[in-house]
């Protein structure tokens, strides 16, 4: 790269500062834009998931075809002691979900997903802000999240509430187990959630959560168990993560939605880009000729364009990234997390450069047909 | 003398298929070191197009150019922007400084691209800016300086690489009669300390007295007609 190109293409940028500016900023909110459907997605993701990862078993065992977490149907109980014979298997618990009717003490009515927890709280929540998990192990007793306080009615330990017409206390408040549906989660014990739950029959859970000895083949055991116990599927901790989240991101279109967002976002930055740049080296094109003419080769010319977009989409992806920062760490205590991973922002900070060079084109071009013998022509 | 442009039976077509036009027709030229030539002739006969032959903007459609004795490979581009960035200097019309830069700036780009150390180019920034009065301009922007302040600052451009060849086409158009022939005087003063060819291109048959050669053209053809007091008189007489 000739040494003239850096400063000849920083002083034509900075000769016009608003447009600079606006061009700027401009590239930033589409970059933000694009960020924030993605980041949204990928909080999502992680919510959809979140109660099957942080459950910290390897396999999960139920009826068959079931394609959430949250849809889980009856099995019976006894399968928890058929899948804990299976060789291979060190431990095995239940675990129930169901949707009630839960009555907020002002009178209005909500769904909330129950979730029933055995002995060792398996697939029940992470974090607490104040009370115990150990709590839904007591009558009546369960455990909400922070988050949907106000949203159930139940401000602090020991409030109480009706659910499915029956009395609940309120033994301690979670923290961060957000829902992706509308409905609040709420833990409770497994004898407790059949208590609340009308279409469990006692001796009936939705899974079966397991732990593999050490030194054993996981998928190994996984078909062990899918060829000993009758009429269930059985799925690693990751495959029922991934359709738990396909679900919910796929069949009921959310993501779809979510990722044609962030590609328009994406697209509206290009234009932009590709708008202005265009529009400056417009403004220059006869400065582009003296400077054919002067002795600059083409080459430098277009080096002097692609410096002016790659800085111009440099400096707007940073701006646009310190937003998306701000609003990550805005969204964290909200329902609706703005999450991302360092792959996928990496990802993203690639594309959108890839972006800036493509919105480069037409000025290329420009500059390409350029002839230096227009000088003398005015 | 050297001779350092040779123009060899040089023609130049415009168009195509039936609509050909012979702009230029067999042009001979030759010019030596330090030699100031001015080039006149009714509007349309040839003079930008013979100009931007002369500087490797546009190719001949016959014959041949030889600078410094080495023939000028017009299909070639980069080796045509590597005879001007080294041989070439041109003023034009409107100084077309760049806009972003600094008078200093402007001046300073061009002794970058033709490889000029940045001593050299220091020096030379201050010995053309000082003789050509414009030194106290120089931190400021070509918008903030008058047209002939421009037009000096232009040829200051134009000499700062040591160019061979100095091209000028109507550099005192856009100015009064006073200012332009104090920048012509200037430009003609500043080529023959710098030993290079100039040819400057002008509408104006008063400025022909200070050149040593006048070329005119007309109707593609070019004619030369020497120096002498009659001659100046009577072409300023025809005017
Ligand atoms: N790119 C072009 N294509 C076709 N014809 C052209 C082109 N450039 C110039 N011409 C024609 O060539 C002829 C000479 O043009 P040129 O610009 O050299 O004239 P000139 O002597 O510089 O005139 P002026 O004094 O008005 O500047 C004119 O008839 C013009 O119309
Ligand atoms: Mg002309």
């Amino acid at each position: 790269m000739e040494s003239v190109v850096i400063p000849v293409s920083t002083k034509m940028l900075f000769h016009n500062r608003l447009r600079f500016a606006m061009t700027v900023v401009g590239i930033a909110i589409a970059f933000f834009l694009a960020a924030a459907q993605i980041g949204l997605l990928v909080g999502w993701v992680n919510t959809n998931s979140a109660i099957i990862k942080h459950a910290n078993v390897d396999l999960w065992v139920m009826a068959k075809e079931t394609r959430t977490l949250d849809y889980g149907t009856a099995i019976p109980r006894h399968r928890i002691q058929q899948v804990s014979s299976v060789e291979g298997v060190k431990w095995a618990e239940g675990m129930l979900v169901g949707w009630v009717n839960w009555q907020h003490p002002e009178g209005k009515r909500i769904t909330v997903e129950v979730i029933g927890l055995d002995e060792s709280n398996a697939g029940g929540p992470w974090a607490m802000g104040s009370g115990s998990v150990e709590s839904v192990h007591l009558p009546e007793t369960v455990v909400v999240d922070e988050l949907s306080k106000e949203a159930l009615g139940t401000l602090v330990v020991g409030d109480e509430a009706e659910m499915e017409g029956k009395r609940v206390i309120v033994g301690g408040f979670s923290q961060g187990v957000r829902t992706f549906t509308a409905a609040p989660f709420v833990f409770t014990s497994l004898e407790n959630a059949i208590e609340y739950i009308p279409y469990y029959r006692d001796d009936e859970i939705s899974y079966v959560l397991a732990r593999i000895e050490s030194n054993t083949d996981l998928i190994a055991v996984r078909d062990r168990i899918a060829a000993e116990v009758l009429d269930v599927e059985v799925l690693t901790t990751d495959k029922f993560a991934e359709r738990s989240v396909k679900y919910w991101m796929l069949e009921t279109g959310v993501g779809i939605t979510v990722i044609i967002t962030a590609v328009l976002g994406l697209l509206v930055g290009a234009v932009i880009m590709s708008q202005t740049l265009f529009a400056i080296t417009q403004d220059h094109i006869a400065n582009y000729a003296t400077l054919l003419a002067l002795g600059f080769h083409h080459k430098t010319l277009r080096q002097i364009v692609l410096a002016q977009s790659l800085s111009l989409g440099g400096l707007g992806i940073i701006v646009g990234l310190v937003l998306f920062v701000l609003a990550c760490k805005a969204s964290e205590r909200s329902p609706i997390p703005l999450e991302t991973t360092p792959l996928i922002s990496l990802g993203l900070i690639v594309f959108s450069l890839l972006c800036c060079i493509g919105a480069s084109w037409f000025s290329i071009r420009a500059i390409f047909k350029l002839d230096p013998v227009m000088v003398f022509h005015g | 003398m050297r001779r350092v442009l040779f123009c060899q039976e040089i023609s130049k077509d415009y168009g195509s298929g039936n609509i050909v036009e012979r702009v230029l027709k067999r042009v001979d030229l030759e010019f030596f070191e330090g030699q100031a030539s001015v080039l006149i002739g009714p509007s349309g006969s040839g003079k930008t197009t013979l100009l931007s032959i002369l500087g490797c903007l546009l190719a001949p459609s016959d014959g041949q150019l030889l600078i410094e004795n080495s023939v000028v490979n017009f299909s070639d581009k980069s080796s045509l922007t590597e005879v001007r960035r080294q041989k070439l200097g041109f003023i034009f019309q409107h100084a077309q400084l760049l806009p972003f830069l600094s008078i200093e700036g402007n001046l300073a780009l061009i002794g970058r691209n033709a490889g000029m150390s940045s001593e050299d180019i220091a020096q030379r920034l201050d010995s053309l800016l000082n003789r050509l009065e414009v030194f106290q301009m120089r931190k400021k922007f070509p918008n903030q300086l008058s047209g002939g302040q421009r037009q000096r600052v232009a040829i200051a451009r134009a000499l700062l690489h040591r160019p061979s060849i100095v091209l000028a086409d109507e550099p005192t158009a856009a100015l009064d009669w006073n200012t332009g022939r104090a920048v012509v005087e200037l430009l003609l003063e500043q080529a023959r300390i710098e030993k290079a060819v100039l040819v400057v291109v002008t509408h104006d048959t008063r400025m022909l007295p200070l050149f040593d050669r006048v070329l005119s053209i007309a109707d593609g053809i070019l004619t030369e007609q020497y120096q002498t007091a009659a001659i100046a008189t009577t072409l300023i007489t025809q005017s």
